[in-house]
């Protein structure tokens, strides 16, 4: 049998460029994965090859959700089948409301089973209570003029509007103060059961300390060069990755 | 008549097709005695005026030979035919049908009747307000000089329209045009005078359409006249079939402390080429200039906007965004000049235009004359495309890559769209747009 979400020696380049090196890594349903490493390793490019980004050129293995090779599949089509990546850098889309994009979303996403407007409105605006998203950001455009904070959220309410089965945060703590990094995780954690899978990016141990990961992997030229238990982030920390570099050595690159 | 025949003779290669001697004197005899001075004054300066040529500056992006005036009769029957209403019309005091040549006019809340806005035909205006029309037609916003379509205008016009606001008055709903054109060949020449008196506020909205089929040329002029503290509010929506083409000369003149918010949508025709724009022309006194256009198959739209100041403390913003696809092409002048004398001007200009197809072509051409050197002046023009971390981001989110990209392209023009005053207006640019790009995408 298969896992729920599983990638195989992952490569992909960027203008000719390799960025993954032979990545592999499973999430088992139900299972919260943590992903860290240092700048540029590679983390966001894996979020956004997870995805379809059409600027990365994938150039060997394979990404498997629930047994299909998603990699053949159009952005648009992963999202329908229940992927969702949160952007670290949401850029802003002037012209298109808050609103409007996420009724359009919904109804791409839900198709047949999708919400009468009025219905959909009162979930969204439940949702957006929860993260706290204040009402008049329905009139604003996308991500326009939002701060770093606001647009995390508004990345948070997407995630819940959209309520994805295996989610990809890339770094969506970065720059949020500690109200709001409590609010974000108390909504990734409304989704986060038996049924989702969840890989979270990021360079701090505190975001982990309200999302519990079951796995922690570090990341390293492309390759994942380490994997543990959730115990070794307070180790990270303390000692940087160096640390990795040294305990697992070139070898563990190389292998 | 002050020229000889040597210097007529001379002169008639530099007729338009159809626009001759003769045609005039046909069409001038006997009439309002008011109205064919004003003709003949037109018509002595379409005359003397030099017919464009591809080579002037101005027509270098828009040959002039594309506009075939020898296959349009020069002067269209007035087929009065009968518009049917819309459920638009319940927004407006005042509906105006031009079908053909022929006007009719419909009082809907009595502000006619009641004397709170005056709205007839030019030959009517002529008779009932001649002094009107002695000061306003032709007056100093488009004069007959401006140019030879402008001259063209003043003396063949077919379809004429005065529109006069009095003092004070504040008209709640507006005035709507609705131009529908069904007669082949013909040649529509409408003549639109505009007066808000001081102190008066009033909406005037135009909706131009023909059917696709309908092979005509039109040749317009409109002049708007914004006195002290008056706030005239004008829009055209045209949507002219794919047989029409049209050049056009509008100008509005923008007293002391008045202003004029003008929005042009210009999304139909086969080829147009328009000049417009507002002359600040008393202290305090503003002009908002906003306009979409989008040509896609083998459209052609050229437009010349111009931001006149010509009185100190003078303020005007313009914002002109448009997509070309297929094979559509778009020019696109920015004028903006300060006479002299004209210090503490603001002039804002913006022109965004997005090339969605590679056979498209968008040009942006900006120019300023200043004669003044304390102003404030800003001009900027962007041409691109769709931003694809836009287009992945909404994909990211399921929406298929079609619909993605329809919605970032409604969403550049959205800022205008906002700005349309009508609900009912606002939907139908939406709806044409889509129709658009549904094609295309
Ligand atoms: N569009 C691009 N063009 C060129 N190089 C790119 C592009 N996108 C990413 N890269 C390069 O790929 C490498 C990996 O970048 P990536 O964004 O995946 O790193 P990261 O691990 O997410 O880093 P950070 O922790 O800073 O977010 C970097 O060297 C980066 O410069
Ligand atoms: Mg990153």
């Amino acid at each position: 049998m298969s896992s729920y979400f599983e990638i195989n020696e992952l490569k992909a380049e960027i203008e000719g460029k390799p960025i993954l090196n032979g990545l592999s890594l499973t999430v088992a349903k139900g299972e919260t994965h943590a992903l860290m490493g240092p700048n540029g390793s590679g983390k966001s490019t894996l979020a956004n090859v997870i995805m379809g980004h059409p600027a990365y050129e994938v150039t060997g293995g394979e990404i498997l959700f629930e047994g299909e090779n998603i990699l053949e599949l159009d952005p648009e089509e992963r999202a329908r089948k229940g992927l969702f990546l949160a952007f670290q850098y949401p850029v802003a889309v002037p012209g298109v409301t808050v609103a409007s994009f996420l009724k359009h979303a919904h109804d791409a996403v839900y198709g047949e089973k999708k919400l009468k407007a009025a219905e959909f409105l009162k979930q969204l605006r439940a949702d957006m209570d929860f993260v706290g998203v204040d009402q008049t950001f329905l009139n604003r455009y996308l991500n326009d003029g939002f701060s770093g904070g606001e647009k995390k959220r508004m990345e948070i309410l997407q995630m819940l509007t959209l309520r994805p089965r295996m989610a990809v945060m890339d770094e969506t703590d970065s720059g949020l103060d500690i109200d709001a990094l409590k609010v974000v995780s108390m909504g990734v954690n409304k989704l986060v059961g038996a049924e989702f899978g969840l890989l979270v990016i990021t360079h701090y141990e505190r975001i982990l300390r309200y999302i519990h990961p079951d796995h922690l992997h570090v990341l390293i030229d492309g390759k994942v060069a380490f994997s543990g238990g959730p115990e070794l982030v307070k180790r990270l920390e303390e000692e940087g990755y160096d640390w990795v570099r040294n305990e697992f050595g070139k070898e563990a690159l190389m292998a | 008549m002050s020229m000889n025949d040597t210097a007529l003779a001379e002169k008639a290669s530099e007729t338009i097709a159809g626009f001759t001697e003769e045609a005039f004197s046909a069409l001038t005899q006997p009439g309002n005695p008011l109205l064919r001075g004003k003709r003949e004054e037109a018509f002595a300066e379409y005359l003397r005026l030099p017919a464009p040529h591809a080579f002037d500056e101005e027509w270098r992006k828009t040959d002039p030979a594309l506009f075939r005036f020898d296959t349009w009769s020069a002067l269209p029957s007035a087929a009065a035919g009968s518009v049917q209403p819309t459920d638009w019309d319940s927004a407006f005091d005042v509906v105006v049908q031009v079908d053909g040549a022929s006007v009719s006019i419909e009082d809907r809340t009595g502000i006619l009747s009641a004397g709170r806005a005056y709205v007839a035909s030019l030959f009517d205006a002529a008779e009932e307000h001649p002094d009107w029309v002695q000061q306003y037609l032709q007056g100093a916003a488009l004069p007959a000089s401006t140019d030879k379509f402008t001259a063209l205008n003043g003396a063949f016009w077919n379809v004429g329209i005065f529109i006069h606001i009095p003092e004070g008055t504040k008209l709640e709903k507006g005035i709507f045009l609705r131009y529908r054109q069904r007669e082949t060949g013909a040649v529509l020449i409408p003549r639109l005078v505009i007066v808000a008196e001081s102190g008066s506020e009033a909406t005037v909205v135009e909706h131009l359409e023909s059917d696709d089929e309908v092979s005509m040329g039109v040749v317009s002029a409109r002049e708007l006249y914004v006195d002290q503290a008056a706030r005239l509010k004008f829009l055209t929506l045209q949507e002219w079939g794919r047989g029409t083409y049209q050049i056009g000369n509008d100008m509005a003149v923008v007293q002391r402390d008045a202003q004029v918010d003008w929005i042009t949508l210009n999304l139909g025709s086969q080829i147009s080429k328009l000049k417009f724009g507002s002359d600040v022309a008393g202290p305090g006194s503003s002009a908002e200039l906003d306009g979409i256009f989008c040509t896609d198959t083998d459209q052609h739209i050229d437009q010349t906007t111009l931001q006149i100041h010509s009185a100190p403390h003078t303020y005007s913003r313009l914002l002109y965004k448009g997509a070309v696809m297929d094979q559509g092409h778009s020019v696109y002048r920015g004028i903006i000049q300060a006479k002299p004398g004209a210090i503490k001007v603001d002039a804002y200009q913006t022109n965004n235009n997005l090339v969605l197809s590679n056979g498209a072509i968008a040009d942006t051409i900006p120019g300023l004359l200043i004669d003044a050197d304390d102003l404030k002046c800003s001009h900027g023009a962007t041409i691109g495309n769709l931003d694809e971390n836009q287009v992945f981001y909404l994909r990211a989110r399921g929406i298929p890559e079609h619909e993605a990209r329809k919605l970032l392209i409604l969403g550049f023009y959205d800022e205008i769209l906002d700005r349309i005053p009508y609900a009912s207006i606002r939907d139908r640019v939406h709806e044409l747009l889509v129709e658009k790009l549904d094609r295309v995408l």
